[in-house]
């Protein structure tokens, strides 16, 4: 039966089984525990009976194998069209098999899907959009990753991730008293510069409830510090809840269902405490899949929408610029070539390239699409989780340069990310391929560009 | 997992360059991290930061919050900045030997 100290099927439940869990560095013991992990066979064929549904099997029953899928995968194009990377064969051969063998698979077979569902696939759903048939490889591979999680099999940093949210309610160690003394904090620093800058907590009944992603508390404070300066700018009428603040899932990455359900309830039961007219998330793209695509599903909603309307935070930006909220200087436009990183998770799965275009016209002189562009682009190269798992950094450096060519294309040497997973990937493949470009979200240029209005100028000025 | 040798010392490092064994850190890993941080020169305030973050990591077994290191140290959050360019949760750590933080950073 062996299940290990680390890899097993029981999620982290406490701060010292989390504290334990890190101490394992790389996942070194983890790693050689999974390999003895006993597959409890009739477990997963009860949980494929009651979560495979018709969808999925149809899906896979279907599947023509015209190959049609294989070139709109950024992962079997820069891996020398290797067979093995065809989105139908990675899913037939993984999920198929353990549906088609009603979970009889071996120990080995089950570490081939981990490889195969966190370092071959990003869930990115380019695929869905090229399959004659509509099949959505992604959709299926998080469907995978969830089998798999409940045998204990998911990569060392994802068991982490998931243990953060079902004890912090966060993907990283941030306390409810860590969050609201940041905020404090970064209203007390920047308030220097911007006389009169609060970030109000907990107010009830504000136009805009922000939620954002745990790694802005705890090692880019900056970004939070941004958003309440453009919303100063704004004049808008804003609050962060002192818990369900956190918008991003690391469980969705991981597969582990029962903690995305826990922490987009946090979430929603913030948004119906403070009743919010609106909800606006970070420069984040998963978290808004979490939150705003996927998260009333998980939480059981029967509308399948949140408790209240959650745009993403280039909506919010489009809008201000188009309203004048915000007014950009002309003279402080980005007057170099600058292209803009399309997010899977809120351009392909929610149709919003219209808003990050309608911004870049308010603020680029030169913009330059790269190609393919809008719901068509390809993954930044780190997606899914892929950025953070350090067993599959050889692998996820070659995905990135798919992005590093299409960057390369453009001629541009400034990429706009609006979203930390395709930020954190671009910054990567700066470092690892040295092509000489420069990457940042949309906050710290929209103040760089706003206009002050003098209400809110300092008073020497 | 790579090795790597510096001033005749020898560091077993992650896939991202982080220190492996935190027992290995020497003021060598310092000097061999700097230069690919831009940083020039390592001062007191480098320092300050530095002690911080392994006396946390000692306790806690993990990076402490940029708040909680900037309480700590007294820094600013512009000064830290101006400290590690790369920001306080990848350069600072890693120099300091501390693992590279999990989840998305």
């Amino acid at each position: 039966m062996p299940q290990g100290t680390f890899c097993n099927t029981t999620p982290i439940g406490t701060e010292d089984e989390l504290k334990a869990l890190l101490g394992d560095k790389g996942g070194a013991q983890y790693y050689e525990e999974m390999k003895e992990l006993d597959v409890d066979s009739d477990a997963i064929a009860a949980l494929l009976e009651k979560t495979c549904q018709s969808r999925i099997r149809t899906w896979l029953e279907i599947c023509a194998h015209c190959g049609m899928c294989a070139d709109s995968c950024f992962l079997y194009r820069v891996n020398d069209r290797d067979p093995k990377q065809v989105p139908a064969y990675k899913i037939q051969s993984t999920l198929g098999e353990l549906v088609k063998k009603k979970g009889k698979v071996t120990n080995e077979f089950m570490r081939h899907c981990v490889d195969v569902a966190w370092s071959q696939c990003t869930c990115c759903n380019r695929c869905g959009m090229y399959c004659p048939h509509g099949i959505d490889m992604g959709v299926m591979f998080s469907y995978l990753r969830g089998i798999l999680n409940s045998q204990g099999f998911v990569p060392w940093e994802m068991k982490i991730g998931s243990g953060m949210h079902r004890v912090y309610n966060a993907q990283m160690d941030v306390t409810t008293e860590d969050w609201i003394d940041t905020c404090e904090w970064m209203a007390e620093e920047y308030e220097e510069e911007w006389p009169g800058l609060e970030i109000p907590i907990d107010k009830e009944d504000a136009d805009i409830m922000y939620t954002l992603n745990a790694r802005e508390p705890k090692h880019y404070p900056e970004d939070l510090a941004e958003a309440a300066i453009l919303f100063h700018l704004a004049g808008e009428n804003w609050t962060v809840p002192s818990t369900g603040w956190e918008q991003t899932s690391l469980s969705m990455f991981a597969g582990d269902w029962a903690a995305c359900k826990m922490q987009v309830e946090s979430v929603y039961n913030a948004i119906e405490k403070l009743r919010p007219k609106r909800v606006i998330g970070t420069e984040c793209g998963h978290a808004h899949r979490a939150t705003v695509i996927e998260g009333p599903y998980w939480a059981g909603r029967e509308d399948g929408l949140p408790p209240a309307p959650y745009i993403h935070y280039v909506e919010w930006v489009a809008e201000a610029l188009r309203t004048g909220k915000i007014k950009i200087d002309p003279e402080k436009k980005i007057k170099e070539p600058v292209t803009l990183q399309d997010s899977c998770n809120y351009v392909r799965n929610h149709g919003l390239a219209k808003a990050t275009r309608e911004i870049m016209s308010y603020i680029a002189e030169d913009f330059r699409e790269m190609g393919p562009n809008r719901e068509h682009n390809y993954c930044c190269g780190g997606g899914g989780g892929f950025n953070g798992i350090g067993k599959y950094r050889k692998e996820r450096n070659k995905a990135l340069q798919t992005k590093r060519d299409q960057i390369l294309a453009t001629g541009c040497k400034l990429v706009i990310a609006p979203c930390h997973n395709c930020w954190d990937a671009i910054r990567d493949l700066e470092e690892e391929y040295e092509i000489g470009i420069r990457w940042s979200f949309l906050k710290p240029l929209l103040i760089k560009m706003a206009i002050v209005p003098d209400h809110l100028k300092l008073p020497e000025e | 997992m790579a090795e790597i040798t510096y001033e005749g010392k020898t560091f077993e490092v992650d896939e991202d360059g982080f220190l492996l064994k935190f027992e290995e850190w020497c003021p060598e890993w310092v000097e061999y991290v700097k230069e690919s941080e831009g940083i020039s020169e390592i001062t007191e305030d480098h320092q300050k930061i530095l002690d911080f973050l392994q006396d946390y990591y000692k306790k806690n077994g993990i990076a402490p919050m940029v708040r909680i290191l900037s309480k700590n140290t007294g820094f600013k959050l512009k000064q830290v900045y101006e400290l590690f360019p790369s920001g306080p949760g990848k350069g600072a750590c890693k120099m300091a030997g501390l693992p590279k933080p999990t989840g998305c950073v």
